[in-house]
């Protein structure tokens, strides 16, 4: 590996930040690039197709809000097409380089705007594609095999500074360590739940059904997927476990694709963990898919990884390994059993961890007449909404006080709102999730602890 | 190579893991089930016998029907009536199969709402008299199918009986209410085996689409047949007799013990005539948490009936939702009760998919 001149001007007394700057190839950045833009493009043409801006979005009456991102807001079928194609064009400029920074931003601001939406399709995996669109804003990823280096040659570029690719190993790290370290607990490990209930359900799938049906799977798999989450970082990232490592992640993410309904996501991590080859193996990649484009470096690129002000990228840096290693863990601050509060519970890496499902009955009461009413929850909600928010606190909260607004628009006075929930929770008998007697609209969901969310 | 020993120790020990923590259990799993069983007796001993009898009884209809036209007085009225009892009875059996032929189809709603609207708009049902406008192939579903005969053939029998274009509206919907079950019949045949081939519990299984209609038909008792005439819905301030499913002929209380009486054949498998087969409940024994489940859903179930028993039999319903008797009360009360066995707890331990959105990966 060539050095680059700038690197002489590190000062030795700074091992990190000059660790975190030293120049090391650009082609896994590129293939990184590439992977992640064309995996974008598909599941967005997917999500299109099979009609689910439609069924998630421009059918639904009701919204559930992100605290914090109340403001956001569902846009007219025009305004909610019109992010679906910024979301292509971004996709397809992350994929080619072209105008890469500026498809990088659009592709970001336009999924992470449709996700905040609605909280009803939370998923981990969409919060781990906006995190990679936002970082992807402020990495040359374009610096190789890109149009927009073909355009203008002064983009291209071999190297970039390490930590443009070790913040992406860095994320990969925790999305994986931390859905291990939930996955160490009781219920998970020695009761093999909920995977004793849903390794059966799957016996009929082609081929590897009856495996499913093995009695003593649930336990192999809920081990072997602690340890797999724990320690597959470890082995990626040692030369000499490599490419068995990886093949473990291609057979693990292959057997959950199989076994569960969750979309695009395995291939998402099968082409993300790519980005913990070595530099040889990226570039034999770009080499096989074409030459690489000629060499003409300019200064102002350089100054965005190796130069700029150091001390700022540093800062920002810390902040965002700080706030990565630090948010899931939140739920320590709150009392009661996570998995029933669910205080803490998203944004954490929780992926796949419990069976819960719940039934929630809306009491309206009319404080003058005394009357008090049931909601059918149907009618103002589609299947999947219903499912989330009857079994998430949060959620019921607002459903309540869009249950009030709505009933005082029809005439009901004084309106209280009260829940039945009953949850089920990895097989238990379903028990009342809150106290049915509180009136709801006198609840504001905040950070403090939900104290009248019932025991576990 | 010293990389693939560490790897192929590294799964021996997710392999010995994972049997230490199976020896420790001893509660067996759902793997000895037998879905295609299931599926197989749902569709030739439950639903394809219940939509066979419907479809007996709305031939008998029709016939009686053909003798009043020829001849319309009191008896002749009272025989189509007596076959319009039967075949709305035989209807609340297949209220639950909602799905696949009975399913929603390009402009055609399901089944259920095709021929089972209520209440229905008897003005506009007398516009359409008025018109001579026999065509029955508009959106107001509430014109048409079997509570559209309740209103025809029970109230103001003699305007039946005397008035040529009310008998021919009564007649084009007795046809409309023929041809769209049999064309449910007759769909049966073909999609039988696609419905025991679908033996997952995906979203779009046979299981989790006769699940999902199986809980809405249980829902729609309360929520419809129960819940809205009796004036329990937020903003009502008093209750709706009208909106009583057989409002003119009376038959609800009948329909509605037929129609929970449907519903748990279908949670028992129970054939009728007492034989039982394995079904949602057999199939409920058979999980982790099933035993507990099926225990506590069988002790509210009894509340239920307790509660239907309790509904008096001298009034027609409508009048006691009317009155806000108690007896409605406690049996609205004891089906919300029960929503949850169904709704919730019952495809959570079988690990039924409710809908098609991707979940959470891994």
């Amino acid at each position: 590996m060539q050095q680059i001149a700038t690197d002489i001007a590190l000062k030795p007394r700074f091992p990190l930040k000059n660790w975190l700057h030293a120049p090391v190839s650009a082609a896994p950045l590129a293939v990184f690039r590439m992977v992640f833009g064309l995996l974008m493009l598909g599941s967005t043409l997917r999500f299109w197709a099979f009609g689910w801006i439609e069924d998630h979005y421009l059918e639904s009456k009701v919204q559930f809000k992100y605290f914090g991102f109340e403001w956001v807001t569902l846009l007219s079928p025009a305004g909610m097409y019109a992010l679906h194609v910024g979301m292509i064009l971004g996709a397809l400029g992350i994929l080619l380089g072209w105008y890469y920074r500026w498809s990088a931003a659009l592709f970001f601001v336009c999924f992470t705007y449709t996700e905040l939406i609605d909280l009803t399709y939370y998923l981990n995996h969409y919060y781990f594609v906006s995190w990679v669109a936002l970082m992807l804003i402020f990495v040359p990823a374009h610096r190789l095999f890109s149009i927009d280096a073909w355009r203008k040659p002064g983009i291209y570029g071999t190297e970039t500074a390490r930590w443009s690719i070790l913040i992406f190993q860095f994320l990969l790290g925790t999305v994986y360590v931390f859905a291990g370290l939930a996955k160490i607990n009781y219920t998970w490990l020695i009761d093999a739940l909920p995977l004793r209930i849903w390794l059966p359900a799957a016996d009929a799938i082609p081929v590897l059904g009856p495996l499913f049906a093995w009695h003593y799977l649930p336990w192999v798999f809920s081990w072997a997927g602690m340890l797999y989450d724990c320690t597959i970082v470890g082995w990626l990232s040692w030369s000499r476990t490599r490419v068995w490592a990886y093949a473990t992640v291609v057979l693990f993410h292959t057997i959950t694709g199989i076994l569960f309904q969750i979309g695009v996501f395995p291939v998402v991590m099968m082409g993300a963990t790519l980005i913990f080859f070595p530099e040889k193996f990226h570039q034999r990649v770009l080499a096989v898919l074409g030459k690489t484009l000629p060499i003409r470096p300019i200064k102002w690129l350089e100054s965005l990884v190796f130069e700029g002000n150091k001390r700022v990228r540093m800062i920002l840096l810390g902040i965002f390994a700080c706030f990565h290693l630090c948010f899931p863990w939140r739920y320590l601050a709150y009392p009661g059993n996570l998995f029933w509060t669910e205080e803490g519970y998203r944004f954490s890496w929780r992926v796949m961890l419990m069976e819960k499902a719940g039934t929630a009955l809306f009491y309206v009461k009319d404080g003058v007449t005394g009357r008090e009413g049931v909601v059918d929850n149907q009618a103002f909600l589609c299947n999947h909404q219903e499912k989330q928010m009857a079994m998430q606190p949060d959620m019921i909260v607002q459903f309540a006080h869009f249950l009030k607004k709505h009933y005082e628009a029809q005439g009901v006075q004084q309106v209280k709102v009260r829940a039945e929930v009953y949850v089920t929770l990895n097989a238990r008998p379903s028990k009342l999730l809150i106290d049915p007697q509180l009136d709801l609209t006198t609840v504001q969901d905040s950070w403090r602890p939900k104290t009248w969310i019932l025991p576990y | 190579m010293h990389h693939t020993r560490i790897f192929r120790n590294l799964m021996g020990t997710f392999l010995i893991l994972g049997v230490m923590g199976a020896c420790k259990e001893q509660q067996k799993t759902g793997s000895d089930f037998d879905r295609t069983n299931m599926l197989t007796i749902y569709a030739d001993q439950l639903i394809i016998p219940a939509y066979n009898t419907l479809q007996t009884w709305v031939n008998a209809l029709q016939v009686a029907w053909t003798g009043f036209e020829i001849n319309p007085n009191t008896t002749s009225l009272q025989t189509v009536q007596i076959a319009w009892k039967q075949a709305f009875l035989a209807w609340q059996n297949v209220n639950a199969y909602n799905f696949g032929p009975a399913g929603e189809a390009g402009l055609q709603k399901s089944l259920v709402e095709e021929i089972g609207t209520f209440p229905v708009d008897t003005s506009q049902i007398a516009a359409f008299i008025l018109a001579g406008d026999l065509t029955l192939n508009n959106s107001d579903r509430d014109t048409r199918g079997f509570l559209a005969l309740d209103y025809l053939l029970f109230h103001a029998s003699d305007q039946l009986i005397n008035e040529a274009p009310r008998r021919a509206y009564s007649g084009a919907v007795i046809q409309h209410l023929k041809s769209k079950i049999d064309a449910v019949v007759t769909g049966w045949t073909g999609y039988r085996a696609s419905f025991i081939a679908a033996n997952g519990t995906d979203a779009g299984s046979s299981t989790s689409l006769l699940y999902n209609e199986f809980v809405r038909s249980f829902e729609n008792i309360k929520n419809y047949k129960v819940g809205l005439p009796a004036g329990k819905r937020p903003g009502q301030t008093m209750p709706e007799p009208m909106r009583t499913e057989a409002f003119h002929s009376g038959y609800s209380l009948e329909a509605l013990k037929e129609h929970l009486n449907a519903i748990r054949h279908i949670y028992d498998g129970n054939t009728g005539g007492g034989a039982v087969t394995p079904g949602f409940k057999a199939y409920l024994n058979s999980v982790v948490g099933g035993p507990e489940l099926v225990s506590a859903t069988e002790a509210q179930w009894l509340l239920v009936k307790v509660a239907l028993d309790a509904v008096p039999v001298d009034k027609p319903l409508s009048q006691l939702m009317q009155e806000e008797h108690l007896s409605i009360d406690a049996l609205h009360t004891e089906l919300q009760k029960h929503t949850r066995f169904f709704k919730s707890d019952l495809s959570s331990l079988l690990g039924i998919a409710i809908t098609f959105s991707s979940s959470d990966g891994d």
